[in-house]
This record gives C-alpha cells, sequence and structure tokens, in this order.
C-alpha cells in the first residue's frame, strides 16, 4: 500500500518537475509582454530531439545538452525578434495564433530533419532502480528534480540579484514606469524568451531519457505547462511551480488509483475545477476591476 | 448605396450569387469535395465569430462541440438505429445543453483565463471521445450511414454541396441579422465595454452565454452533416488544432466581419491543398504563412479591404 | 422632500482602505446633486456603489424607497439609473450612433427570435431608435457626426457621446463622474448648458467634478468627501462657508 503510494509520488514530482519548468517558462514570457507562448512545449522537443541528433552526430553526452539547450535558445530568441516584436501592439487572440504558427514551424522543422520517429535518450547515472520502502526511483527522476530545484534557485539569484533580473521584475511589475527609468522593454522580452526557452530546453533533456521524445512531443507537455501556470495564477512563479507538481501528483495518482485511460484529461478537469471557483487561480491576486 | 453595400446585404446576394455560379468552373467530384469542406468550416466560423469576433469572447475549444455534434448523430444513427432527421436534432439539442451547462462558469473569465478554459472543455471532449472506444471506435472512429429522407439517399457531392451552400447563405443571413439588432448591439457592447453594456442594462452574463451556446450550435450542426457527408469520423475532428483552425479563420478573415469569417475560412481550406506541393516542409510553411498574415495583417483581409472600398465609394 | 435615492452607512473597502466610509445622505428629485472631493476622495467609488459596479462592505442604498442590495448594474439600469464614466467607456469597435443605440437597450425589443428574422416589427423599432439616437447626438451637440465610427471622435466628443448614451435610456437619475474634466473652459461652459438643459426635463443630475466655478454655479447641494467620509453637505453657499470643508480645501490655513 505504501509502497503504491510512493511509487505515485515519485513518478508524480517528476512529471511535476517537468511541467513546473515549462510553467515557469510561460509565466517568465508572461510577466514581460502578457503574452501566452504556446510554442512552449517546443523548447523541450528541441532539447531532447536536439540532445539525441547532436549525440548521434559523435558529440560527447554533456556537449550534446549544451548544444540542444543553445538551439532552443536561439529558436526563442528568434520567435521573439521576428514574430512577436513585428507583431507589435497585437490583442490576444491573434498573439495566440502567432505562437501557434511559430511552433508548427519549429514542429514542421523537427519533423523535416531528424524525422517522425521515438528516440531514447540513455540515462544520465544508469538505469539502476533505487529502492526506497518498497518503490522504486529512477536515478533519472533524481535528475529531472534535482535539475527543477537548481534552475529555481537560479532563477530566485536571478531575479533578485541581477541587474537583468530587476529590469525584468519592474517591467512586469509596471512597463511604462520601467521604460521612464531606461528599462528597454524589448531587450526584457527577448531575455524572457531566452531564458524560457533554455528552461524548457533542459526540462526536456532531463525527462528525455524517461519519456522518450519525438518532433511532437511539444504539444501535450505544452499545454500542460500552460495549464499549471493558470492553475497557479498567471504571472506567479510560487504558483508555476506548485501548479506544475501539483499537476504532476494528480496525474500519477489518478492513473494509479483510478484509471490510466483518463490521465490526460486530469489537467483540464483540473484546470476547469479550479477556475469555476477560484477564476484567478490558486494564486492569483484577488482584485476589484477598476472602473 | 454605400450603406447598402457596407450593410452587407449586398455581400448576402453577392455570396448567393457565386455559390451558385461555382460548379460551372467544378471539373470532376474532388473539387466539389473541397468546396464542400469549404462551406462546412465558413458555417463554422461565421457562428464562431458571432461569439469571438463580434462579442469579444475568445474559444479555444470550438471543435470540441463540432465533433461532439458529429459523434452524437454518428452513434444514434450508427449504433441505436435513429433516424438522421431525428438524430442530427438530437445532436443540437446534447450539444446546446452541454454548452449551456458550462457557459455561465466559463464566461465569468477572461483573456488567458478564458482560452485556458475553452481550449480544456475542448480538449476534454476529444479525450472523452477517443477513450470510450466501446462507443465511438476510440481512435480509429467509426462509420457513419448517410442521411436517408423517405427511401431516397442524400448522396452525390452535388447534392451535398446544394445543401452546405444554402446552409451557409441561411447562417450569414441570420447572423447578419442578429448583428444589425438590439440583442446584437448588445453583444458587440459587452466587447467593446462590458461595463457600459451593464450599465446601459444589458444582462452581459446572459448575452454571453446566449452567443456561445448559439456558435456551440452552429458547430455542432456543421460536424453533425459533416459526419454524415464523409462516413467515417475520428476523434480528430474535434482535437485542439481543429479550434485553433477555426479561431484562425475567424481572425486571419476580420474579426467581427461576417463575410471575413467566409474568406478565412477559404483561405485556411484552400491553404494545405496549395502547400501539398511542400511535401515535408508543409507544416513549415503552414506556420510560417500563419505568423506572416496575423503579424502583416492584424485587422484581417476583409475589414482591410472594406476600407478601402469605403474610401472609394466616399 | 421626497427622496429619490438613500444611502444609509454606505461603506467599501479596499484591503485596508476605506475608500467610502459611513456615508448616510439623500438625493433630492429633481435636484442636481454635486459631490466634490480631492483626489481619491472615494467620489467615483461611490457612483459605483450607487450603479451596482460594486457591492457595498456594509450599508445600503435604497432608490424610491427599494432596497437595492445585490443587485446587479443592469438591473439598477431598469430602475431609472444611468451614469457616465470618468475614464471614457466608449465601445470604439461601434459608430457613434450605434453607441447611443446601445443606450436604449431597455426600451428595444429584445427578443432572440425576432433578431434571428428581423421580423418587420423589430425593424421598425430599430428605425425608431436610429431616429432618437440621431436626436440625442444633436441634443447634446454631436448632431453632425452621427455617421462616424466611434474611434474617430475626439475626446472632447467623446465625453458628450456618453452623456447621450446615458440619455437614451429616458433615466429618472443620471450620474456624472467628471464630464469636464480635460476640457476646455469653452467646452466646459457648454457641457455646463447641457447638464442644466438635462436637469430641466426633469432627471435627476448627480454630478462629480473637480470644476469648482461648474459646481458652484449648477448645482443645488453639494456633498463634499474627504478620505471617504462626509466632510459637508448643503447648498454652494453653506458649504463655501463651512469651516472644514474651508480648511481642507485651502490647506493648514
Ligand atoms: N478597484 C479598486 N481596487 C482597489 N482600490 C481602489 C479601487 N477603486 C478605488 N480604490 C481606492 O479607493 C480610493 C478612492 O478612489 P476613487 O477612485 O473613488 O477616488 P476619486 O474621489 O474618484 O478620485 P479622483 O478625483 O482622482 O477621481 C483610492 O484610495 C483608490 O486607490
Ligand atoms: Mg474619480
Amino acid at each position: 500500500m505504501l509502497s503504491d503510494f510512493l511509487q505515485f509520488l515519485f513518478s508524480g514530482l517528476t512529471t511535476g518537475a517537468t511541467f513546473a519548468l515549462v510553467a515557469l517558462g510561460f509565466t517568465i514570457i508572461y510577466n514581460a509582454s502578457h503574452v501566452i507562448n504556446f510554442a512552449q512545449g517546443e523548447f523541450l522537443m528541441i532539447g531532447g530531439m536536439g540532445t539525441v541528433m547532436f549525440a548521434a552526430a559523435g558529440m560527447p553526452l554533456l556537449l550534446a545538452i549544451a548544444a540542444a539547450v543553445a538551439l532552443a535558445v536561439i529558436a526563442g530568441m528568434a520567435i521573439e525578434k521576428f514574430a512577436i516584436e513585428r507583431a507589435g501592439q497585437a490583442d490576444t487572440i491573434p498573439l495566440i495564433i502567432i505562437t501557434i504558427g511559430a511552433s508548427l514551424f519549429l514542429r514542421g522543422l523537427a519533423q523535416y530533419f531528424w524525422g517522425k520517429s521515438y528516440h531514447a535518450v540513455p540515462a544520465f547515472s544508469g538505469d539502476e532502480p533505487i529502492n526506497i520502502l518498497g518503490a522504486t526511483l529512477l536515478p533519472q527522476s533524481l535528475w529531472v528534480l534535482g535539475s527543477m530545484l537548481i534552475l529555481v534557485c537560479l532563477l530566485a539569484w536571478f531575479f533578485e540579484r541581477t541587474l537583468s533580473g530587476k529590469a525584468m521584475l519592474a517591467v512586469a511589475a509596471n512597463k511604462d514606469a520601467a521604460q521612464m527609468v531606461g528599462i528597454s522593454p524589448r531587450f526584457v522580452l527577448l531575455l524572457a524568451f531566452a531564458l524560457s526557452a533554455a528552461l524548457g530546453a533542459i526540462a526536456g533533456v532531463m525527462a528525455a531519457p524517461i519519456t522518450l521524445t519525438s518532433y511532437d512531443i511539444g504539444i501535450m507537455l505544452g499545454l500542460k505547462g500552460f495549464v499549471a501556470a493558470v492553475l497557479g495564477g498567471l504571472g506567479s512563479a510560487f504558483g508555476a511551480v506548485a501548479g506544475g507538481l501539483l499537476l504532476g501528483l494528480m496525474e500519477a495518482m489518478t492513473a494509479g488509483y483510478v484509471s490510466s485511460d483518463y490521465k490526460d484529461a486530469v489537467p483540464f478537469v483540473l484546470v476547469l475545477l479550479v477556475l469555476f471557483f477560484m477564476p484567478g487561480g490558486l494564486f492569483g491576486a484577488k482584485s476589484t476591476a477598476r472602473v | 448605396m454605400r450603406n447598402w453595400i457596407l450593410s452587407g446585404r449586398a455581400g448576402l446576394l453577392l455570396l448567393a450569387v457565386v455559390l451558385a455560379l461555382a460548379p460551372l468552373g467544378f471539373g470532376n467530384p474532388y473539387h466539389y469535395d473541397i468546396a464542400i469542406h469549404v462551406l462546412i468550416n465558413a458555417i463554422v466560423a461565421v457562428g464562431l465569430n458571432l461569439l469571438v469576433g463580434y462579442a469579444g469572447q475568445v474559444s479555444l475549444g470550438h471543435a470540441g462541440f463540432f465533433g461532439l455534434g458529429a459523434y452524437v448523430t454518428g452513434i444514434l444513427s450508427a449504433h441505436y438505429g435513429w433516424h438522421t432527421l431525428l438524430s442530427i436534432p438530437m445532436a443540437l439539442v446534447v450539444v446546446a445543453v452541454l454548452a449551456f451547462a458550462v457557459a455561465r462558469p466559463i464566461l465569468r473569465l477572461s483573456g488567458h483565463y478564458l482560452a485556458m478554459a475553452t481550449l480544456g472543455l475542448g480538449i476534454l471532449i476529444t479525450i472523452v471521445l477517443r477513450t470510450e472506444g466501446w462507443l465511438t471506435g476510440g481512435p480509429d472512429g467509426m462509420i457513419v450511414p448517410p442521411i436517408e429522407i423517405l427511401g431516397w439517399q442524400l448522396f452525390g457531392e452535388a447534392y451535398w454541396y446544394a445543401l452546405m451552400a444554402a446552409l451557409l447563405v441561411l447562417a450569414v443571413w441570420l447572423a447578419l441579422n442578429l448583428i444589425d439588432s438590439p440583442v446584437g448591439r448588445a453583444l458587440r457592447a459587452v466587447h467593446g465595454s462590458d461595463v457600459a453594456a451593464q450599465v446601459a442594462g444589458v444582462n452581459t452574463t446572459r448575452y454571453k452565454v446566449l452567443i456561445f451556446v448559439v456558435s456551440a450550435v452552429f458547430a455542432a450542426l456543421t460536424g453533425a452533416l459533416t459526419a454524415h457527408y464523409s462516413g467515417f469520423i475520428t476523434p480528430d475532428l474535434g482535437g485542439f488544432m481543429r479550434s485553433i483552425e477555426f479561431v484562425t479563420m475567424v481572425v486571419l478573415g476580420g474579426m467581427a466581419s461576417t463575410f471575413g469569417a467566409i474568406v478565412g475560412a477559404l483561405v485556411l481550406t484552400l491553404l494545405p491543398q496549395l502547400l501539398t506541393g511542400f511535401d515535408e516542409l508543409e507544416m513549415v510553411v503552414f506556420g510560417a504563412v500563419l505568423m506572416a498574415v496575423i503579424i502583416f495583417m492584424p485587422r484581417g483581409l476583409v475589414p482591410s479591404l472594406r476600407t478601402l472600398i469605403g474610401r472609394f465609394l466616399r | 422632500m421626497t427622496h429619490l435615492l438613500e444611502t444609509s452607512n454606505l461603506t467599501k473597502t479596499f484591503g485596508g482602505v476605506h475608500a467610502v466610509a459611513d456615508l448616510s445622505f439623500g438625493v433630492e428629485a429633481g435636484a442636481i446633486q454635486a459631490i466634490i472631493g480631492p483626489n481619491g476622495a472615494g467620489k467615483t467609488t461611490l457612483i459605483n456603489l450607487l450603479t451596482g459596479i460594486y457591492t457595498p462592505s456594509a450599508g445600503d442604498v435604497r432608490i424610491d424607497g427599494r432596497d437595492t442590495r445585490g443587485l446587479p448594474p443592469h438591473r439598477l439600469a431598469g430602475l431609472g439609473l444611468s451614469r457616465t464614466f470618468q475614464n471614457l467607456q466608449i465601445c470604439m469597435n461601434m459608430s457613434a450612433l450605434e453607441n447611443v443605440m446601445v443606450g436604449r437597450h431597455l426600451r428595444m425589443n429584445r427578443s432572440f427570435t425576432a433578431a434571428l428574422l428581423r421580423l418587420p416589427a423589430l425593424r421598425r423599432g430599430d428605425a425608431d431608435c436610429r431616429r432618437r439616437a440621431a436626436e440625442l447626438m444633436d441634443f447634446v451637440g454631436l448632431g453632425d457626426l452621427t455617421e462616424r465610427d466611434a474611434d474617430t471622435l475626439s475626446y472632447g466628443a467623446l465625453k458628450r457621446l456618453e452623456i447621450a448614451r446615458a440619455l437614451a435610456s429616458e433615466p429618472k437619475l443620471l450620474l456624472l463622474d467628471e464630464p469636464a474634466a480635460g476640457l476646455n473652459a469653452n467646452e466646459t461652459a457648454a457641457i455646463e448648458t447641457l447638464i442644466r438643459r438635462v436637469a430641466e426635463l426633469g432627471i435627476t443630475v448627480i454630478l462629480v467634478e473637480h470644476d469648482m466655478k461648474l459646481v458652484m454655479a449648477i448645482s443645488d447641494r453639494i456633498l463634499v468627501l474627504d478620505h471617504g467620509k462626509q466632510l459637508a453637505i448643503g447648498t454652494p453657499a453653506e458649504v463655501r462657508a463651512d469651516p472644514a470643508v474651508i480648511s481642507a480645501y485651502l490647506g493648514a490655513a
């Protein structure tokens, strides 16, 4: 009984950590521009698939990972430069369509150059499961959870201690005021895309040994990351991480205790229920709209 | 004269004429088939435009209603032997009831939260369609019988074209009527300023719910007919990408323009046909075109054109 | 003396801020009642409470003796309330005339089927509404702009358009939130005439305004707010002579 529960807990936390990183990516871009980047999932795909392809081309794993992350960052910055920036002050709906166009573009390129088949990335420190109270934990899960923790700490440091990080917070809080004190919203936006692309790609690499990877994994991962970000309350970094972990746990518990048929339905049922009762998400600020 | 041209009545006439004459240019059944798909998408887009373009409420899940409409009539007629003249109305009722049930809590949301909720609803519908294989045939889809009226089967592209063309003209007529009425102005006011609409006495929630259900029923009717037309349906009919395509048609043609929705449907349905030459790169080109059009024509095709004509007639 | 509108202990708090605190006052039918006070005094919040945009934290509002607690804005509109906004709330996706026509919503045939089928009765009603809306635009001085899209109008014109829209419902009580803000002296004078003409129609007016010359000239009574609380209430002459008002307005004098 306990071992079952632990098993579900481990797998839930592992996928949850991945969702959390995707959700953080959504949050960073949202805070910089109020854009919801539907291409977020493609960064995970580029991370995973890039690593596979670069490694297959003979690069050592670490270098392949670095190259894949760099590729994702370039893709992210390109989306910002050539699409988001050009769109100017477009409305919510056109912006959604633009980022979906971008995601199709990236997915199409991946399919063209890397093919349609599924690939496995070798686990970083072997496949020997660790036994904890009757449940097994893959070493790769530790990599996923560890990298999430490290990235969250790094982000916290970045936003609190560095000039660029503070500039991003300033833009999130009040764009006009930030511009007045000399912060360039364009620079912040570019940085936001680079940062969330990197986050996504790393999440994609870390999860690839567990989930397999292919050109089209970005769709569902992106949508679930969006769900996690909304669950937590758009714009809240804490909410994004909490939302991601909650989502992973709920999925794993449902698959384990109820039925795995409806595992993919869990995020959407959850987010609808939460929004029905808390229209601003779990950790979103409650406020009265000013008139 | 100028008012008449800009009011859309002239457009309705033009649409009817074009639809009547178009078959002269069709060389083979394949042309008819494409035209029918354009019409199908156009009807959905005209309905969705009432919600998204006029009332300003985004829905990223409308394909869900389309797919549900297709499956309800498909299941009732194929598995339970219902007459299609009963199973199709039943599909509309089921979708209308579902849309009405969720509309209130969903439409309390706005912006990205509304996008998320509608997206989630659409995906949930497809997940159910995919998972309940005993009823729906699962991911592989199911076979749907043709429409039969008094022993006569609705069969052949020409008949279907005529039916869909008539439906589109009807849909456009209804939409134009609605928009130019107190109800339509109230809906547009909800978009322009929700609070101004409220203090003018508009029960904004009620109107949002109303138009959500109406646009869902447009989608359901088209979905149901599509099921009987193509004879075979899969859960992808209601998938996320289909929802995105519908919204894109509305935005591409021009939000809050009924004829824009039709043009958007035309362009977006024909585009993949034109892109088949790109083979493996089809998705790449499609994505690029999508981005380019929205970036360079944020107002959409028809409003841009209309501004030109209006200027010309002044 | 009949009060068209009455509040008792009306209070609204945002977090810790008492935007409106324990207000009890009445507005006579047919009067022009001004509400003044420094920035952030709670004037707009009060208007929002009266029109149902905000729900009170405590206290209540009565219109014609009827408790309005829990009524949403569109129901209050049905009781004869109408208003304009300090920050323009114009529907920029519609024509100027259509904005005014929306104001007449409650007096229209709102049947959905009639709209879909464009029944003759509805068409006649619409034509009538169009004519009245054009008359109202003329009344507020926008007679030659009826064909224009709202987003092509100047700020001053939009301010009047809001008044025309608010009048379209044929209200008993019109609430104006800073109708003269941002206008020049000429335009302000025109607004003053306009408000007088509205009052002559028998419509009770609640006027929030910073322009003291305007307020003193046309108000029957003035309510002075400060930090959400009532500082004074009375005729212009009384308020002008009130020591509390003088010290608040003339600072630490
Ligand atoms: N929706 C809201 N959420 C939070 N605080 C609010 C809200 N609306 C108003 N307030 C606060 O309530 C107080 C009163 O604001 P209000 O807008 O009513 O003032 P006002 O008298 O209309 O000022 P002004 O002359 O500048 O228009 C202010 O402190 C304001 O910050
Ligand atoms: Mg104010």
